[in-house]
């Protein structure tokens, strides 16, 4: 790291290039009420008015520029009209688009001037109905242009000739270097998390910005070392705004960006730029970018040793996705070829498509404790065999997900004018994202997956083979939370067979219900035409899924959370991740490849020499090898995180991974603080 | 159709011979190590171990339960509401684990194998050759204190692929002070292994104050000198951890030397005598 970039990473963890921060006192939304303006106008104007009152931050030294100075963005709509527009559709979350992955590098090839002129010859021969969509789009542009005018200016005056320099061609021109591309995707990444849409992801940037770079270093314009710099500097930019982004907690920002994989020759991506982000990510230690990277059963160990170089800085990433899986799945689910092959990941590891996809891959989660717990309540006590008992499960799942989808109907999105200059076919359709792009899927996430099968396990175990417990004495356990069962908790909890422990009947079990996950949404449809994928992430809702789940059969006993995502019970025993990643590779996971990883947690001593970190590497190929499709690992030290929670002030730069992002540990609510601390972690050395 | 007592299977173990091990602990073993990090393995019984979350002081582990496996222990196993208390060994039929290991034999086939270790090895001697045995074609180590009869010693090493061996001090009279057993049988052991072309690895823990002068590493090396199939010696400096286990075990920890003093690392006399010495 030079000394420019680690003054620059100072200024940054320390906020101190924030200064400027300004909370608008404009009040937008009536003025719009009164005119009248449909919600595409008011996203049009609001970013106008936002461009215009933004204020060129930067300091000399800098190279990419572009800091946020407003702190938040007015309302578009008057309270009253918000809860009109809430009272007809099926608003998903804050209502802005997010999670997914802009077509940021075909912009950054054409320059603005180029794609003005693609609109102004739509334009001509557009339809009136058409007009304010076109218009829309010129207009987000222009605004873009106007601040970066700015900036070019403010840098000349401060006597920063190579970035004005760098704004005399983009963002109007195509990006003839790396240095211009850079500068480019930052513009545009601001932009629109300036607009409003959240969940920015970053796509496959070793893939689209290799092109620049090697030109650079061929024509001798940068050096190796030069070209990591402006690298450096780049990645630091994700962490300038990040504090002034929507999410559950702090960081969950869904800044992802996606390394390696296949190209759609079929050729692989892995290149120098892909090892040079590896190299920043683990020289920077920051939350973000937060690195995802693209294997197979063809990947070189060698590429995994680099992950791991980068895993050992306990940073919770690179995560790790499996091209053998996760293309013919996204094939099978509808996928052209051609896109799924192109896949990235979007805020946290549902696998989405670049440029083409308005994908709502977390509109919904379906809860499998909660479905086995009413099962266990109405099928239960009548079911003849386990297997009646399992056929109620499947049907209950199977109306679970037609009850996700019936409930998202009448979806309505907020406009991104901006978001659709970066969205591929949006001109052609003359439609902005909000409406639709190539592909309209909505992704289910599958809470407490391994609570449920253990849950079935015991189900089975207790009443249908052993024939030690009724029904009825199951549910009064359940609902006494165990109270006076304190034997039969003891052999549900710590004595039943666990889903990782390597146990035929919890896979087996594992097999049936993703399986059954998988078919009962295959045939659904929502009302976009769009399919329903499933998946084996949790999101939040590891938490958020207990608040009114009692206990389970399983011995959890109320209140205590599920796993994140695809991973063992928090209190499984299991005799460590070879079994672990041998029960979790069971099921056919092409199947629910909405994304979820398994997540292994390693004591962070086996990260210290390079013969353990080489058998990290190898344990993360066999995964791949066996049909994992999606892994991520974290160093995590116990003793740390508990001194952390005792003197945060010691450790503000600790960082922890929470469900498919990493964090801050001391910034983030006890919760999730408990929830880390309470997971396993597999101590090989001592 | 043998069986034997285990304490734990370990899987995933960096440091346990070569690759990624699953690693097998026999459960008891002959010789009292005053600094012996592993007091689960030190009884051939059964054990009642308490470790995990805080007890809660509800007692119904003291209460009757009828259990036929809680009965030695005058407590329920089965029963505390924090899981705190678990049995430690297991008896288990050699062939059951060896297909319980064997589930991931691809994965250890080409990436490592299994480690026998302990407690002692060799102090189960059929169990141990059935397992062995049973666990072919895997990559087989075996992690001993040397601390058996000649045939014994000879059989279980035959059927590994590699001998991990302890030599804990040159000196009978010594050795029998802080292992509770003097060496004569020990060096018989490796006597002979030096002799045969079975890969072995001597490793060499550093207690403060008790084997870690020069003297006593100038004579373990001599002892070692001009031995093909050794690979090479393994130093482990004394970690103060060690006594971290014993009270879970119901036991105290005295390890009747100053913990406190760092251990003389020095691989010079084994680099004189021509001999690969590692410091793990």
């Amino acid at each position: 790291m030079t000394e420019r970039i680690s003054t620059l990473r100072e200024r940054i963890v320390a906020k101190r290039h924030q200064q400027a921060l300004q909370t608008p006192e404009k009040q937008l939304a009536e003025a719009y009420k009164q005119l009248g303006l449909t919600p595409q106008e008011r996203m049009v104007r609001r970013l106008e008015f936002l461009m215009a009152a933004e204020k060129p931050a930067m300091e000399a030294d800098e190279r990419i520029v572009f800091t946020r100075t407003i702190r938040s963005q007015p309302e578009i709509f008057a309270p009253d009209e918000w809860a009109q527009i809430r009272a007809g559709h099926y608003i998903h979350e804050l209502g802005f688009v997010s999670n997914v992955t802009p077509n940021y590098y075909g912009l950054i090839r054409d320059g603005f001037a180029r794609r003005r002129q693609d609109i102004e010859a739509v334009l001509q021969n557009a339809r009136p109905e058409e007009r304010p969509f076109l218009d829309g789009q010129l207009r987000v542009m222009q605004s873009v242009s106007g601040l970066a005018a700015r900036y070019r200016e403010q840098a000349r005056r401060m006597g920063n000739e190579v970035v004005a320099a760098v704004l005399e061609q983009v963002p109007e021109q195509g990006a003839k270097t790396f240095h211009e591309a850079l500068q480019f995707f930052r513009i545009l990444h601001f932009t629109l998390w300036l607009e409003g849409e959240y969940h920015n992801t970053i796509g496959r940037f070793d893939r689209h910005m290799i092109g620049y770079l090697e030109q650079d270093l061929a024509s001798g314009r940068l050096d190796e070392d030069g070209a990591f710099e402006l690298l450096e500097e780049f990645f630091l930019s994700f962490n300038k705004d990040s504090n002034l982004y929507p999410g559950v907690q702090q960081g969950d920002n869904g800044q992802s960006m996606v390394l390696g994989g296949r190209d759609p020759q079929g050729g692989t991506v892995f290149n120098r730029l892909t090892r040079m982000c590896l190299e920043a990510s683990r020289e920077l230690k920051l939350i973000d970018p937060k690195i995802n990277l693209r294997v197979d059963r063809e990947t070189p160990l060698e590429t995994y040793r680099l992950g791991t170089e980068l895993t050992r800085e306990g940073l919770g990433f690179p995560q790790y996705s499996n091209d053998d899986v996760v293309i013919p799945g996204l094939v099978a689910l509808g996928y052209d070829p051609e896109d799924a092959i192109d896949y990235s990941v979007a805020a946290c590891w549902e696998f989405i498509i670049p440029g083409k996809g308005m994908d709502v891959a977390n509109i919904g989660a379906v809860s499998f404790p909660h479905i086995v717990d009413e099962a266990m309540r109405e099928d239960l006590p009548e079911a003849v065999s386990f297997d009646a008992f399992l056929e109620q499960v499947g049907q209950r799942v199977d109306e679970v997900c037609r009850s996700i989808v019936r409930s998202c109907a009448n979806l309505w999105f907020i406009p991104a004018p901006f978001l659709s200059l970066l969205t591929d076919g949006s001109l052609a359709r003359r439609q902005d994202i909000s409406l639709g792009a190539r592909y309209n899927n909505w992704g289910l996430h599958g809470t407490g997956i391994a609570t449920a099968i253990d849950s079935l396990a015991a189900i089975r175990q207790k009443i249908y083979e052993e024939g030690s417990l009724t029904p009825a004495e199951l549910i009064d356990a359940v609902d006494q939370d165990f109270a006076g069962y304190e034997i039969l908790l003891h052999q549900l909890r710590y004595e039943s067979p666990k889903f990782g422990d390597g146990n035929e009947t919890s896979e087996t079990l594992a097999v049936w219900l993703l399986g059954r996950f998988a078919d009962a949404v295959k045939d659904l449809h929502n009302e976009r035409g769009g399919r329903i994928r499933a998946g084996t992430g949790t999101a939040m809702y590891y938490l958020w899924h207990v608040r009114d789940l009692p206990a389970s059969p399983d011995g959890r006993r109320k209140g205590e959370p599920l796993a994140a995502n695809y991973t063992p019970s928090l209190f499984a025993r299991v005799p460590g991740p070879l079994s672990i990643i041998q029960s979790f590779t069971r099921p056919d996971l092409t199947r629910v490849i909405n994304g979820g990883p398994l997540t292994l947690e390693f004591h962070d001593t086996l990260f210290r020499t390079q013969d353990s970190r080489d058998k990290v590497s190898t344990l993360v190929k066999w995964y791949i090898d066996r049909g994992g499709h999606q892994l991520q690992l974290n160093a995590v030290n116990r003793d740390v995180l508990l001194d952390a929670r005792a003197h945060p002030e010691q450790h503000r730069q600790l960082i922890v991974r929470i469900w498919g992002w990493s964090a801050y540990f001391c910034e983030l609510d006890e919760a999730y603080q408990d929830h880390v601390l309470r997971r396993t972690a597999y101590d090989c050395v001592g | 159709m043998a069986s034997g007592v285990i304490f734990d299977i370990k899987e995933m173990s960096v440091n346990d011979g070569p690759g990624i091990r699953t690693t097998v602990f026999f459960k008891g073993c002959p010789l009292r190590c005053r600094w012996c990090h592993n007091p689960e393995g030190l009884s051939f019984e059964p054990e009642i171990k308490e470790s995990g979350l805080p007890c809660l002081g509800c007692g119904l582990c003291r209460q009757p339960c009828g259990h036929e496996d809680c009965r030695p222990f005058g407590r329920c196993l089965h029963i505390c509401p924090q899981g705190r208390l678990k049995q430690v060994g297991e008896r288990v039929e050699a062939s059951a684990l060896a297909d319980r290991i064997k589930r991931q034999a691809d994965f250890l086939l080409a990436n490592g194998g299994v480690t026998l270790s302990g407690g002692e090895p060799l102090a189960q001697p059929d169990f141990l050759i059935e397992l062995e045995r049973s666990l072919k074609p895997l990559h087989l180590a075996l992690e001993t204190s040397g601390q058996a009869p000649l045939p014994v010693f000879q059989a279980a090493c035959a059927l590994a692929d590699l001998v991990m061996i302890d030599i804990k001090h040159m000196d009978p009279g010594q050795h029998k002070r802080w292992t509770g057993a003097d060496n004569r049988r020990i060096l018989a052991n490796i006597a002979w292994l030096k002799a045969r072309d079975i890969p072995f690895i001597v490793r060499v823990p550093l207690i403060p104050g008790v084997n870690d002068s020069q003297e006593n590493l100038a004579a373990t090396a001599a002892f070692l000198a001009d031995v093909p199939a050794l690979r090479h010696v393994e130093l482990l400096p004394y970690n103060t951890l060690a006594g971290s286990k014993y009270a879970s075990v119901g036991r105290t920890y005295d390890p009747g030397f100053d913990e406190t003093r760092p251990p003389n690392i020095d691989c010079t006399p084994f680099a004189a005598r021509g001999i690969c010495c590692q410091v793990l």
